[in-house]
């Protein structure tokens, strides 16, 4: 089990893994950035061309400057290295999409809905997924863990978009509870930060594609750390049901979760494409379709690379919390 | 486990509490089967116990011969593939008959259990001190009662209390996890104790505190049932000894007469195989669970054998000349009144 | 066969026969007269913002979904298989940094992944191309650590090491020892990939970067229901979305019972 394989058991060892993973962190980036690059460079894609169907049409010459201007005729490991070195000064290229602003200060823009949405999503998703992954484990075989379960399945088979779609009907046009889209109401004067209500439908969207397996792997989770000896010392001893649920069985339970979360990240980060394009939220994820659309390929790269970053600093943080959270990590065997 | 009984019928069965006078632990034809991959397993068969308050009582046998099992039986704590059937009172409480969480509160209440493989029956993630305190809050004890209750015995067992509070269990050492486990059980005013191999890992000097502390456990009125492999133990704890072989109970006589005359071939084997007896080891090995032999379980074993032995399971026998209390044995080669034909 | 397993099975066959017979049986028509019709007897889902038929759409829609998830698993299996391959045959360091490759390729997410790739290849290989290469190029992670620790795990049995003395290189050790070994499980992965493919296809559609948007997909129907909502055609979102869920269900289904026969160690190495 992930638990028991973790290794290096002391507290100094989680300095140095976090300075061994941070120190990873540029190899890993620059491992994604030659990827990509090398997949724009074997690409049949010309973006002079793919500029110019922005453009309308472009004549020859005014093909070939814009080519010498990006450095297009360069060779590739020069054309390479001049990205890299603009990447390390921070500087993604510009944007054709938003009329030749720098891909950064864009993204940047976008980032705080992006990271509201997903916070919310993380939220449902972890909240939810232990109340009813804990019940379904606690009433293992009635009623509750068979709706749970079901609940599960049909919601792994069901796409998350779709799930959206159909919210949109039933609480925005139907019911008339919930907006159907948007961050906030435009016709508000002084908007607040985050608005609840316009948060609710994209969040829950974001939270369905991960919530199933998240309460699924609660509940097995929960039912094998059940069987393990202090559990059962702990019903020996006759103690209560709920204390040996939350104070025996969960704590144990729990720390796997933790590693697991950051893996949740990159899927919550990928998810926003889908849930922030239904409801119009005006984050990255958007941005993203909108690059794709217009082939805008070097705000594409941008958001790539962001996205990469993120999944890598996720990770750490969760197998950090994870060596903070487990004793026998954190502390020493005397 | 199942269903959920109103808080009445609760309050109402845990108000009678232990029976006083009723002993301790009586167990009557308790057999446990376990479903493994299609195929039944039985690890007890028609097992008889009468363990009175104050009396102590040694279950010995080889591991795999279902002697932990008889502890998870009794404690109602049986994975979910085994089916039991029989009865167990306790201080003539019939457990199985009270409702899940009556059950639950009776047990931490007038029950304390030592488990095997203390090394693994600590919770990893939660401090010594916070598991002690929880187990003595649930024997009624609570802020300095409990403190003051958990630094003698533990004392007792020469640890600092304080000291272990703060670790971790990891931080411990298998013999001080082990004198934790014993030591909590010795919190309070257990009517029933049940230790499983609480001497693992002990050396000789802790050997000896742990069984003073059991043995004063069962003069102050608790029962006390202990399941050994080791019976030196059994001889210092003295009391009554039990030997258990294939699923079945084969001998239970006063220790002291046991150790004098052991009635049952397989126990003559076992005082042989002690090293101050010659450590000669009984030939053969203890049978599988899963392919108990027909009749005695020991006859393939048995240098004394008749064909008999083929036959059903032998009733019990008394034993000549046991005192105080009358001992008995399942053997056909054994006759009322004297030893071996 | 358990219940849950010969549901599914049924479903399935009811689907794919669906969308075999159905675009014969059911052509779809533009038809001005009907736009947004309401489910009735003549049009059991109702009608499309051109009129169409939705079942007929449906259909059509369905056949095309499943022809490109099936391809696009296949090629998802093949590229992790010929990783997989190079990992558990070359062994040491080649396998030391697959590892790495792969795992590195697992933590980050595909979906943003396969979106960079479309836009990169779909002008060569078109919406269909570029949808069979993205999913390809993005859900081969588990098929590969799963046949290298099969190919691991076959190295040390003995007809492999009888092989090897018998002097056969790595190639023909490869097909014609290892490769029927491993068929069973490729096989069992292709299925279990397919409901993925479904979602990504699906997905892509919809956000307008897979299939055409003339083309009859699921997503694509999707997409148009984005609209369609607003004017109170809640068919149009209902029924493709429900196809996607019974095709996914079923064929989900199928695998899983698959996997616990054919392959009981994978339930904790493959999490899907």
């Amino acid at each position: 089990m992930l638990r028991r394989t973790r290794g290096g058991r002391s507290p100094s060892s989680t300095w140095a893994m976090i300075g061994r993973r941070l120190l990873a962190l540029p190899v890993v980036l620059l491992a994604v950035a030659a990827f990509t690059f090398f997949l724009a460079r074997v690409s049949p894609r010309d973006p002079v061309q793919s500029y110019a169907t922005v453009q309308s049409t472009v004549r020859q010459q005014t093909a070939e400057e814009i080519a010498a201007a990006w450095g297009l005729n360069e060779p590739p490991h020069r054309q390479f290295l001049s990205w890299l070195g603009n990447l390390l000064r921070g500087d993604l290229g510009n944007s054709r999409l938003l009329g030749g602003q720098p891909v950064l200060d864009e993204i940047g823009a976008r980032l705080l809905p992006s990271a509201v949405l997903v916070g919310a999503a993380l939220l449902l998703v972890l909240v939810g997924g232990l109340l009813a992954g804990t019940a379904a484990a606690a009433f293992r075989d009635t009623w509750v863990d068979r709706a749970v379960r079901t609940l599960c399945y049909v919601n792994l088979a069901a796409p998350s978009f779709w799930i959206g779609l159909l919210m949109i009907w039933v609480f925005a046009i139907q019911l008339g509870w919930l907006p159907p889209g948007g961050m906030t109401d435009p016709r508000a004067v002084d908007p607040p930060l985050v608005d609840l209500r316009h948060l609710i439908l994209p969040a829950l969207t974001l939270a369905a594609a991960q919530h199933a397996w998240f309460t699924l792997y609660v509940r097995n989770t929960v039912l094998s750390v059940r069987q393990d000896d202090y559990v059962r010392f702990a019903e020996a001893s006759g103690l209560g049901r709920g204390t040996v649920l939350f104070r025996h069985a969960l704590p144990n339970a729990l720390l796997p979760f933790l590693t697991l979360t950051g893996a949740h990240l990159a899927e919550l980060i990928g998810g926003t494409v889908l849930a922030e394009t239904i409801f119009g939220w005006p984050g990255v994820g958007q941005l993203a379709v909108q690059a794709a659309l217009a082939a805008d390929l070097p705000l594409l790269l941008a958001i790539t690379l962001a996205g990469s970053v993120l999944v890598v600093l996720g990770n750490l943080t969760a197998d950090v919390s994870y060596r903070i959270a487990d004793p026998r990590v954190r502390e020493p065997a005397l | 486990m199942t269903g959920t009984k109103t808080s009445h019928a609760v309050t109402t069965t845990a108000a009678t509490g232990p029976e006083p006078g009723a002993p301790a632990l009586l167990v009557d034809g308790l057999s446990v089967r376990f479903a493994t991959a299609g195929r039944v397993v039985t690890a007890l068969l028609g097992v008889d116990l009468r363990l009175a308050a104050g009396e102590t009582m040694v279950v010995a046998g080889e591991s795999g011969s279902g002697k932990s099992v008889l502890a998870a039986a009794v404690l109602r704590n049986l994975p979910g593939n085994a089916t039991a059937s029989g009865t167990v009172w306790v201080r003539g409480e019939e457990l199985s008959s009270l409702p899940p969480a009556a059950q639950r509160r009776f047990r931490r209440r007038h029950v304390a259990y030592i488990p095997q493989s203390p090394a693994t029956a600590l919770n990893p993630v939660r401090r010594v001190g916070s598991l002690l305190m929880e187990l003595a809050r649930a024997r009624g004890l609570t802020g300095p009662a409990a403190t003051a209750a958990l630094e003698s015995a533990l004392g007792a067992l020469d640890l600092d209390f304080h000291d272990v509070a703060r670790r971790y269990p990891h931080q411990l050492s298998g013999g001080m996890q082990q004198r934790v486990l014993n030591a909590v059980a010795m919190v309070g005013e257990p009517a029933l104790v049940i230790a499983d191999e609480p001497t693992s890992g002990l050396d000789p000097d802790l050997v000896e505190a742990t069984a003073a502390g059991l043995s004063k456990l069962a003069e102050r009125g608790a029962g006390l049932l202990v399941i050994t492999h080791d019976l030196r133990l059994a001889r210092r704890l003295g009391g009554r000894l039990a030997l258990l072989y294939g699923s079945h109970l084969v001998e239970s006589r006063p220790t002291e007469r046991f150790f004098d005359a052991p009635a049952h071939p397989y126990g003559r084997g076992l005082l042989a195989a002690m090293p101050e007896h010659g450590g000669v080891p009984i030939p053969g090995q203890p049978p599988e669970l899963t392919a108990l032999p027909e009749g005695c379980p020991f006859q393939p074993r048995c240098p004394v054998r008749i064909d008999a032995c083929d036959g059903p399971m032998p009733e019990p026998v008394p034993v000549a000349g046991d005192a105080p209390a009358p001992g008995w044995v399942r053997c056909y080669r054994h006759h009322r009144g004297g030893g071996d034909a | 066969m358990p219940v849950g397993a010969a549901v599914a099975a049924g479903v399935l066959a009811v689907l794919v026969l669906g969308a075999l017979i159905g675009p014969v049986l059911r052509p779809a028509r533009v038809d001005l007269d009907r736009v947004y019709a309401a489910p009735s007897l003549a049009h059991p889902m109702g009608a499309d913002g051109s009129g169409r038929d939705l079942l007929a759409m449906v259909l059509s829609a369905m056949r095309v979904s499943l022809v490109i998830s099936v391809l696009a698993a296949a090629v998802a299996v093949a590229v992790g298989v010929t990783i997989g391959a190079v990992a558990g045959i070359l062994g040491r360091w080649a396998d030391a940094l697959t590892m790495r490759f792969i795992d590195f390729m697992a933590s980050q997410n595909h979906f943003l992944f396969a979106i960079l790739l479309v836009v990169l290849f779909r002008p060569v290989l078109g919406g269909q191309g570029a949808v069979l290469l993205s999913v390809g190029l993005t859900h081969w992670t588990t098929v590969a650590r799963i046949i290298r620790s099969e190919l691991l795990s076959l190295r040390t049995r003995p007809f492999i090491a009888a092989a090897i003395g018998g002097g056969a290189g790595r190639w023909r050790l490869f097909r014609r020892h290892l490769l029927p070994h491993l068929a069973p499980a490729t096989i069992t992965a292709m299925i279990l990939l397919v409901p993925h493919a479904i979602f990504h296809e699906s997905g892509l559609s919809f956000l307008g970067l897979g299939l055409p948007a003339h083309r009859a997909s699921l997503g694509n129907m999707l997409a148009d229901s984005q609209h369609a909502i607003y004017a109170g055609a809640w068919w149009t979102v209902l029924y493709p979305g429900l196809v996607i869920f019974a095709l996914a269900a079923s064929v989900g289904t199928l695998g899983e019972w698959l996997r616990d026969r054919t392959q009981p160690r994978w339930r904790s190495e493959l999490q899907l």
